[in-house]
């Protein structure tokens, strides 16, 4: 664990939760859906990162401070969520950190959840869901859950170190990807990710609302996109187009 | 070599965190500068830009000059600071309008448009050069 970064619980929070990533990403997918679970399951903030890592940026709400990467969390789950792009230079210390405390807080399973850039997007009329996970068993979960499984190609950023770094240390961890756009908010792609959620765990988090209102998170959602795009290029976010090397079986 | 790519990559760096020191908005025009993307290949420049809240039939675009469009498209509805959650700025927006500045120089006059799903996809022919025979 970097010393650099640490997490503060507000609260007691007890160990075997369900985790759920959502951090700026591609289409900010994963963060609109974090956003969505917060508001549909009134969660409420119980930790957060502190790091001289991130940037000196603070989300003042009501007048208070707060930091801008939190948890929201109830007797059932946490979402991690995050109001700014994770600065590449700090991705690495930031999500191994978040990894050792989820490991020390033994949870149940992880998830994280974002978008797979699609450049023909806006000819999609429905994004399709995929999947990868840290083991075996979870591959076969999302094959019985029917969510196609990415047998192979890149995946760059938070969630590729979510990913790796639950698989070394024995965190159970499924990836949802939904086809979406690659510079612009994709609420309609979070409302795929969250109906795959809502398949696999026991909750039942309705999005219409996500579908109706999706002109206002997509304008409400601009500047972050903006900043988001720009720590992407820096990540080489594009690898995830990349036709990986062809070995010879 | 390694290190001209290096200093190239941080003078683009540079570059884009200059664009990005600006707000996204402008109160005295009541604009709000859209999302675009800038793609280029052997034989187009497709631009595309994100539109939410937009009257289709109010999307304009403007060729400037061949390296250079200008999109401006008005919003269904008036928005605020006030509507995004933010209650200590004043101002209210009814349009998106950007300069989308072309890596290569187009045909303006040859291109095509058209509005889906709230995108904006501008379909522009790269300005033709001349051919090389290959013996």
């Amino acid at each position: 664990m970097d010393n650099r970064v640490k997490i503060v619980e507000r609260k007691e929070i007890p160990e075997g939760l369900k985790v759920i990533c959502g951090l700026p990403d591609v289409g900010l997918v994963g963060t609109i859906a974090a956003s969505h679970l917060i508001s549909k399951l009134g969660l409420a903030e119980i930790a957060y990162v502190r790091s001289d890592l991130l940037p000196p940026i603070v989300m003042l709400e009501k007048g208070l401070p707060h930091s801008p990467v939190r948890m929201f969390g109830d007797e059932n789950l946490i979402v991690l969520s995050s109001e700014i792009a994770i600065p590449s230079s700090s991705v690495y210390s930031v999500i191994e950190s978040t990894i050792d405390w989820i490991g020390n807080k033994k949870a149940e399973i992880v998830f994280t959840l974002g978008g797979l850039p699609t450049p023909n997007r806006h000819e999609i009329e429905k994004p399709k869901i995929f999947g990868a996970a840290s083991d075996e068993t979870l591959l076969k979960t999302l094959d019985e859950k029917g969510i196609q499984i990415i047998q192979r190609g890149f995946l760059v950023g938070p969630q590729a170190l979510i990913l790796s770094y639950c698989a070394e240390r024995n965190i159970p961890a499924i990836a949802l990807l939904a086809e979406s756009f690659y510079n612009y908010p994709d609420p309609q792609a979070s409302s795929v990710v969250i109906q795959a959620l809502n398949r696999i765990i026991d909750i039942e988090i309705d999005v219409s609302e996500l579908i109706e209102k999706g002109e206002e998170v997509r304008l409400a959602m601009r500047d972050m996109m903006r900043r988001t795009q720009a720590e992407l290029a820096r990540m080489k976010k594009s690898h995830e187009y990349d036709i990986p090397g062809y070995y010879i079986k | 070599m390694r290190e001209h790519i290096e200093e190239f990559e941080e003078i683009a760096d540079e570059m884009f965190e200059r664009f990005m020191e600006r707000p996204s908005w402008d109160v005295s025009t009541h604009s709000l500068e859209p999302l675009c993307n800038v793609s280029v290949s052997s034989d187009r420049v497709i631009v595309t830009a994100d539109l939410p809240k937009v009257d289709p039939k109010s999307i304009r675009v403007n060729g400037i000059a061949d390296d250079l469009i200008e999109i401006t498209a008005k919003m269904r509805v008036k928005v605020n600071f006030e509507d995004l959650g933010i209650t200590h700025r004043k101002g209210e927006f009814s349009c998106f309008s950007c300069r989308v500045p072309l890596p290569v120089p187009v045909d303006t006059s040859k291109a095509r448009a058209r509005f889906r799903r709230g995108i904006l996809e501008i379909m522009l022919p790269r300005k033709r050069g001349y051919e090389i025979k290959v013996e």
